[in-house]
């Protein structure tokens, strides 16, 4: 096991690798700089100037390797775009924006989406099953930022029941310190895909789990509906979940940025196009690394909370197979 | 006594109606009504893209300065109301519908053709030629998809053919992820040991028996991947950087209605409309095809 996990992140330094060197690549290969005469015009010695201080008048590999000694001091550089600030302090303070709707996504979704599986498969072919499966397939089909703009239209247009977007200080929520009607719609637009995916697979397998010999056994020995339910059907339908939802939540904490941009909300979302079009070298650099580094050890994570939750594949992992 | 036999065994089954896979799957397929629904949808939208010339009442960028942001109906020439610049919103509707049929397909047709040939080399030659291709396609899949997509886009500028071949570029990993996955499974299945037992040749076990097996699938990867890079064309549009004005996109024309949303519902509410039709057509014509072309769900 060990060693398993040693090469996986092995190839999890490579991936980052590989993807610091084609971002930056790439960003060099688009046409002009962050510095450029049409953005504000400066007299040479000015620009030159500029140009010196945050080394772009290095040639590219040497750049590229100043780059990756400082990443791994922690030192991610200067965001062009917010100069007084650093780019570890500037993602860190939109993330932690997208990361609140992030996360109260994945609690609404996924305990809303678990729960409404089960109930769909154990009422299996009545109406709440078939309203179930009906929304789970509009909610995967259906992009984010059409749902949202459904929200809007519904509900702060036609209705005006909650605010047109934008980000609240918390003095001014509804709820002093504890809820913000700014929430309800991010939230809701972006709950409905991981919602639907929780919702169709907790559906499948509580199915297929329901009609397992095990279950047939726990009822023959007398055990409540309630005790089978939950310690043998859901126990044994939630396993697969896991390779499910796991690689979901990296997306999810990253947030949308259709989300973000139809609903106002300053998070994390907007710096992914502002940066790449206002050659944000050291931003982009920033997030595409962070996404690549999330990604990869959710992945990780993901399989080997799969392998030591389900002792098949433990025992399968001892024999090599 | 042997040859007669299976002679007449032979003759016995040509008095049947002969059915193939491809028959029971369109009888499966066209028994699901959801999935005929589907295909209706699909069909109405390829209807409108190929003959938008003939179905809009106005060129796509035809302009009324003076007639700008009209209601639907409050000008009787203009429907579906006019847009900031005046232009005709049922028009554009038609014509967005080229852009995100075209975008669709072609689309796909890049995925697949960098997709099924990398899948396939994995998949059939193994060795170093499947360590590499694994390893492009495990950085690809760890490469966040829509920067990645952002990225090109400003490299390489936006429009149409551009958005195509960047789309493209970022979606065909899927492909070859199931390509390879079929053929290793499919090599190791019993007819293809048969084939190579009485002496088929490599070429004829490829194009005869792995590539229609592995057909299947593919088949159902491609239904659920131009839905895929509609939204993908969508998601750059709404953004601004997609589509380039005056050409029509759903998704830009969401992106610049969400300016004016607080009055002119009409801009965001019909482009909207027509790209969740779009992705649902797609999606159940998707589940309609894997269920036809499962075989084990013969009833």
């Amino acid at each position: 096991m060990t060693r398993y996990i040693l090469g996986r992140l092995a190839s999890l330094i490579f991936v980052l690798w590989v993807v610091s060197m084609v971002t930056f690549a790439l960003m060099r290969a688009v046409p002009g700089g962050p510095f450029d005469e049409e953005k504000q015009r400066l007299p040479p010695a000015a620009k030159a100037n500029i140009l010196r201080k945050y080394g772009l008048d290095q040639p590219v590999w040497k750049q590229y390797l100043k780059y990756m000694w400082n990443a791994l001091h922690f030192d991610f550089g200067i965001p062009y775009q917010v100069p007084t600030t650093t780019v570890t302090a500037l993602i860190a303070q939109t993330w932690f924006i997208t990361a609140q709707v992030g996360i109260m996504t994945i609690a609404l979704s996924y305990s809303l989406g678990l729960v409404m599986g089960l109930v769909a498969a154990y009422y299996q072919n009545s109406w709440i099953d078939n309203v179930v499966t009906f929304t789970a397939m509009l909610g995967t089909t259906i992009p984010n930022f059409v749902v949202a703009l459904w929200l809007l239209l519904l509900f702060s247009v036609r209705l005006q029941w909650l605010p047109m977007g934008g980000w609240s200080e918390p003095e001014n929520w509804v709820i002093p310190g504890f809820f913000s009607k700014d929430w309800i719609m991010p939230v809701v637009a972006y709950s409905l895909r991981p919602f639907s995916t929780v919702a169709r697979y907790t559906r499948a397998s509580v199915v297929d789990a329901i009609h397992a010999d095990y279950v047939r056994t726990a009822r023959a020995k007398g055990l409540g509906e309630r005790t089978v339910v939950l310690r043998h059907v859901l126990k044994n339908a939630l396993i697969p979940m896991i390779t499910v939802l796991g690689p979901d939540i990296p997306n999810l904490l990253t947030g949308s940025i259709f989300i973000e941009a139809t609903f106002r909300v300053p998070g994390l979302g907007k710096y992914f196009w502002t940066s790449t079009f206002n050659r944000d070298y050291p931003m982009i650099m920033a997030l595409a690394l962070l996404i690549a580094f999330l990604w990869s050890i959710t992945y990780l994570v993901t399989d080997v909370i799969y392998t030591w939750v389900d002792p098949r594949l433990r025992f399968g992992a001892a024999r090599g197979v | 006594m042997m040859a007669a036999g299976v002679k007449r065994l032979g003759a016995q089954k040509t008095s049947y109606k002969q059915r193939t896979l491809w028959r029971d799957a369109v009888r499966r397929f066209f028994k699901n009504r959801l999935a005929v629904f589907g295909l209706i949808i699909v069909i109405f939208f390829l209807f409108l893209a190929i003959f938008a010339d003939f179905l809009a009442p106005y060129p796509y960028d035809e302009a009324h300065l003076n007639l700008t942001l009209r209601f639907p109906f409050a000008v009787p020439r203009f429907p579906l109301g006019t847009d900031e610049i005046g232009r005709d919103y049922l028009s554009r509707l038609i014509y967005g519908a080229r852009t995100s049929m075209t975008v669709g397909l072609a689309v796909q047709v890049i995925a697949f053709g960098i997709g099924v040939p990398l899948g396939a080399i994995a998949g059939l030659r193994g060795g170093s030629a499947d360590f590499i291709i694994m390893r492009i396609v495990d950085v690809m899949t760890a490469f966040p998809g829509l920067l990645l997509a952002i990225l090109l886009v400003a490299v390489w500028g936006g429009g149409l053919w551009k958005v195509i071949p960047v789309l493209g570029f970022t979606s065909w990993v899927g492909v070859t992820r199931i390509t390879r996955a079929q053929l290793l499974s499919l090599r190791e299945k019993e007819y293809i040991e048969g084939a190579r037992c009485i002496g088929a040749s490599e070429w004829r076990i490829i194009t005869r028996h792995l590539l229609p097996n592995a057909l299947t699938p593919l088949l159902v990867t491609l239904s659920f991947g131009i839905p895929g890079a509609i939204f993908g064309e969508a998601g750059l549009s709404f953004m601004g950087i997609g589509i380039n004005d005056p050409m029509p996109s759903w998704g830009k024309m969401v992106g610049m209605s969400t300016g004016y949303v607080r009055v002119y519902w009409y801009l965001a509410l019909f482009p909207t409309v027509l790209i969740a039709l779009t992705m649902l057509g797609f999606s159940f014509v998707g589940d309609g095809l894997r269920d036809a072309l499962d075989p084990r769900l013969i009833e």
